[in-house]
């Protein structure tokens, strides 16, 4: 700790969290923020009339021989701008004093000894040093003594007095803490300190609000922050780890459960087995999967243009996912994460609404495609249905956008998504080298493809198109000049998978 | 003595009769915060008997009596208690006041008021029929304070004794000492002799009491009292009240709180018992009224603030039912107006207020004439 910075005045609430003033009982709390530079002892209420501001007025017995002296003191003390008053508890103090208090924004504790309460807080604000390095030893301590973000930012609004702090992402989610308010960065009532992640990234920050800030109280505040920066690091490895441990395993269950095994190695202890063997049906009940009844599977996957690590991205899906839709579970799976919804209720259309709808809202790292299955029931079903989203979801990450595919409007359709375009592109650019050649091959790959979709109808085709027959004519006068023979049996299914090859792959003009 | 008859006329009032008491009692209720409209119809009774027997009293002006015509004040010393449980006879003022004759050796030729407040506003009255003299319109206090030296007569420079005090038994004491220690001699034969006894004391003649005495005091709560009897509307009797008697309005709320406390150490040897009350000005920014009474309400606190203190005079009048509440009556929830009349100028001299100023009474403040704190 520096030891040449200024020290800086101590506050009421620092007086009553580690001084003195935690041992008298609190009467009225309006406003503890206010500074404490000097003490007066008065005998006589006269003197409360000559106090400084930022006393700490404590009243002797024999200044208060009612109640109404000790308003009278609470009034000296609003007129001087006073800390706070201190009472003798002898006085019997009613709603109206507490009322008067807290009107006055003057906090008014009582003690049994005022003379003994007076020497201790000479004392103590005659060394603010000793008070704040007390501060920030607790707070070592408690911090050291909490495993959740919430609780470790908890122990820092609880203990520091005067300070609201919150811990925030880098665009402004709040992690913990009350929600913070928009005031600018470099504000002097606020103190900010990174906060790294496990992998030592950049991942959140510490924000304190200080209500009265001086230089040493901004750097006692930023050195406990910086404390409470390990726990929390630590914290977030520890949930990371957790989930991803999770992850791991509900994959292999759900592998084994679409896979169609019964059972799994006994993994001891394990409750329900046979023959060293557990029942997998069974550990998905209990891991609370809903296996009867009808399923409708839903499959996330990242869009094809995006490049991550499935497994590194995968802690932050399922947080999502969960803010999303906390009873359901979302399991990693090789191309992406899957998941079930299971009921009568349970539609593909509705569903992909809300799936929409929350999804929008949830703090996704990753642009993410949807497939949704049809409806199944059983277990049985349920494999189906995740195959279907499978394929859905397939289509969904080729469109370049984050979407919502069913697999029930699809149709036949998903079989291409399983398609290999780029390499088949590669191959049709060799196969059509002549027409990939020609000035207008765009227009001509899709007249081909066209043509071909509608089994060599020139009417239909030109329809389809928006152009007149002749045109379509003319055009497939020219295909065939660059080699190309639509009508050829033994090659149309070839150049059809060739064109829609080049078309999807192409992009759009 | 020859009195001038061309003098007996005080702002129209020229006698007090038995038609009077009624305006009286409702008066003295005014100056007397402790008693308020309770308890005073035995006192009443007596009085008016008294007046019917021996006819209405002449009300005298202090300036109509000449220097040399002999006077002593006459009132009750106690409690007001003993007073409700056993009114006076009637022939209490003829034993005190002869008794006293004898003992400065002449007749009297007027009765003057120790103060006009209370039932004490009534008991000089009672005397001056019983004895067939005019009564003087002035007093020694023009209000209650619960000693028998802190009048302005003291502080005129007259003696409090020698004083002659008759009891309801017949007891009848004459008593000579300094005037400091006559209250506390005269307070244990006033134990003794069941906590109340009509006194004459204060013996002095018309010029010296020129210089000493408060005048106009029962002339005053009699005006005061018609207007409080006919009271028909708030405004109306706040705005009658400050013409009369100088009355302000310190402030209007709701009682909150009401609690007694010990006497603290310095003001243990008043007859009195600490009481504060609490209203609550109206509103959401309604300030906090303190009011702290020793039997009668002596100070008031405005958020901590003094803004009222005696010798100055407070008062609680109800302005629901339009009456005065005495400290005996206050019950928490009443609505009120807290109100102050000043006190007469010559307790505002510092000689006054270190009598009967707030910190004769253990409040370790100043009048708010005197600039508040010390």
């Amino acid at each position: 700790m520096n030891r040449q910075r200024p020290p800086g005045p101590l506050t009421v609430a620092e007086l009553v969290h580690s001084g003195p003033l935690g041992r008298a009982h609190l009467v009225a709390a309006p406003h503890l923020d206010q500074q404490v530079t000097s003490v007066s002892l008065i005998s006589d209420l006269a003197q409360a009339r000559r106090c400084a501001p930022n006393t700490a007025l404590v009243v002797h017995p024999a200044a208060a021989p009612g109640v109404w002296a000790l308003e009278s003191a609470l009034r000296f003390a609003w007129e001087r701008n006073a800390s706070c008053v201190v009472a003798p508890s002898e006085i019997s103090i009613t709603d109206s004093t507490k009322q008067l208090a807290e009107r006055l924004r003057v906090p008014l504790f009582t003690v049994d000894d005022p003379a003994e309460q007076a020497l201790e807080l000479a004392a103590t604000i005659a060394d603010t040093e000793a008070v704040r390095c007390r501060l920030t030893a607790r707070c070592a301590v408690l911090l050291g003594e909490r495993h959740r973000p919430q609780d470790i930012v908890a122990v820092i609004n609880n203990e520091v007095p005067g300070v609201r702090v919150v811990l925030v992402t880098p665009d402004g989610h709040t992690l913990a803490g009350r929600a913070a308010d928009n005031r600018p960065a470099g504000d002097p009532h606020q103190v900010r300190v990174p906060v790294p992640g496990p992998d030592g990234r950049p991942w959140a920050e510490l924000v304190a609000y200080l209500a009265t800030p001086s230089p040493s109280w901004v750097q006692t505040v930023e050195t406990i922050l910086k404390v409470a920066r390990a726990p929390l690091a630590a914290a977030i490895a520890h949930s990371q780890l957790s989930s991803v441990r999770q992850a791991g395993k509900d994959r292999l269950l759900l592998e084994a459960l679409l896979h169609g095994e019964t059972t799994v190695p006994k993994d001891p202890p394990a409750v329900h087995s046979t023959a060293g063997r557990t029942d997998v049906a069974q550990i998905g009940r209990e891991a609370g999967w809903r296996l009867d009844g009808t399923h409708v599977a839903v499959c996330l996957r990242p869009l094809e243009r995006e490049i991550c690590a499935p497994d590194a991205i995968t802690p932050g899906i399922i947080a999502a996912w969960h803010e999303a839709f906390p009873q359901l579970p979302l399991v990693p799976m090789p191309r992406g994460w899957v998941t079930w919804f299971t009921g009568e209720s349970a539609e593909p259309a509705p569903l992909a609404d809300l799936i929409r709808r929350r999804l929008s809202g949830a703090r996704i790292p990753i642009s993410l495609a949807t497939g949704i299955g049809q409806p199944a029931t059983g277990l049985k079903g349920l494999r189906q249905s995740v195959a279907e989203a499978d394929l859905a979801a397939e289509v969904a990450s080729r469109s370049g956008e984050s979407s919502v595919e069913l697999y029930g409007e699809l149709g036949p359709r998903v079989v291409l998504a399983r398609l290999p375009l780029a390499e088949i592109a590669d191959a049709a650019l060799v196969l059509l080298a002549d027409l990939a050649a020609d000035p207008r091959t765009d227009v001509l790959v899709e007249t081909l493809s066209v043509l071909l979709d509608c089994a060599g109808s020139t009417g239909q085709a030109a329809s389809r198109l928006g152009v007149h027959r002749n045109t379509v004519l003319g055009r497939i006068e020219r295909i065939r000049a660059c080699g190309v023979d639509p009508d050829a049996p033994e090659q149309r299914l070839a150049l059809h998978i060739a064109c829609y090859a080049l078309r999807s792959t192409r992009p759009s003009r | 003595m020859k009195i001038d008859p061309d003098c007996l006329t005080v702002d129209s009032v020229q006698a007090i009769s038995a038609q009077d008491v009624p305006a009286m009692v409702a008066g003295n209720q005014l100056l007397c915060s402790a008693m308020g409209a309770a308890g005073v119809d035995g006192v009443t009774l007596c009085v008016t008997q008294l007046l019917r027997k021996h006819g209405p009293v002449p009300l005298l002006d202090l300036a109509a009596l000449p220097p040399e015509a002999m006077c002593a004040a006459v009132g009750a010393v106690g409690g007001f208690a003993p007073t409700i449980e056993l009114p006076p006879f009637g022939d209490e003022f003829t034993l005190a006041v002869r008794a006293l004759e004898d003992r400065v050796g002449r007749r009297l030729d007027a009765i003057v008021s120790l103060n006009a407040a209370g039932p004490n506003a009534l008991f000089p009255i009672a005397a001056a029929a019983a004895l067939g003299l005019p009564l003087v319109d002035c007093d020694g206090m023009g209000r209650i304070l619960p000693l028998i030296h802190q009048t302005t007569y003291a502080l005129g420079g007259l003696h409090v004794t020698p004083l002659a005090g008759a009891s309801q038994s017949g007891d009848v004491v004459v008593l000579e000492t300094r005037s400091e220690r006559a209250d506390r001699l005269l307070r244990g034969v006033v134990d003794a002799s069941g906590g109340f006894m009509i006194c004459a004391l204060y013996p002095a003649t018309a010029g010296e009491l020129r210089n000493a005495a408060i005048t106009g005091s029962t002339s005053r709560i009699l005006r005061a009292g018609r207007l409080l009897a006919t009271a028909s509307g708030r405004s109306s009797t706040l705005a009658g009240l400050s013409h009369t008697m100088g009355a302000r309005l310190l402030a209007s709320g709701r009682i909150s709180e009401l609690c007694h406390s010990s006497p603290s150490v310095g003001t243990r040897h008043y007859p009195s018992m600490p009481t504060s009350i609490v209203v609550d000005e109206y509103g959401r920014a309604g300030r906090t009224v303190r009011l702290e009474a020793q039997n009668e309400l002596l100070l008031a606190l405005i958020d901590g603030a003094v803004a009222a203190a005696v010798p100055d005079i407070l008062c609680l009048f109800d302005h629901q039912k339009l009456r005065l509440v005495g400290l005996e009556g206050v019950i928490v929830g009443d609505h009120v107006d807290v109100l102050v009349i000043p006190a007469a100028p010559m307790w505002h001299s510092s000689r006054g207020l270190a009598v009967a100023g707030p910190r004769a009474f253990g409040f370790p403040v100043c009048h708010p004439r005197e600039g508040g704190y010390r």
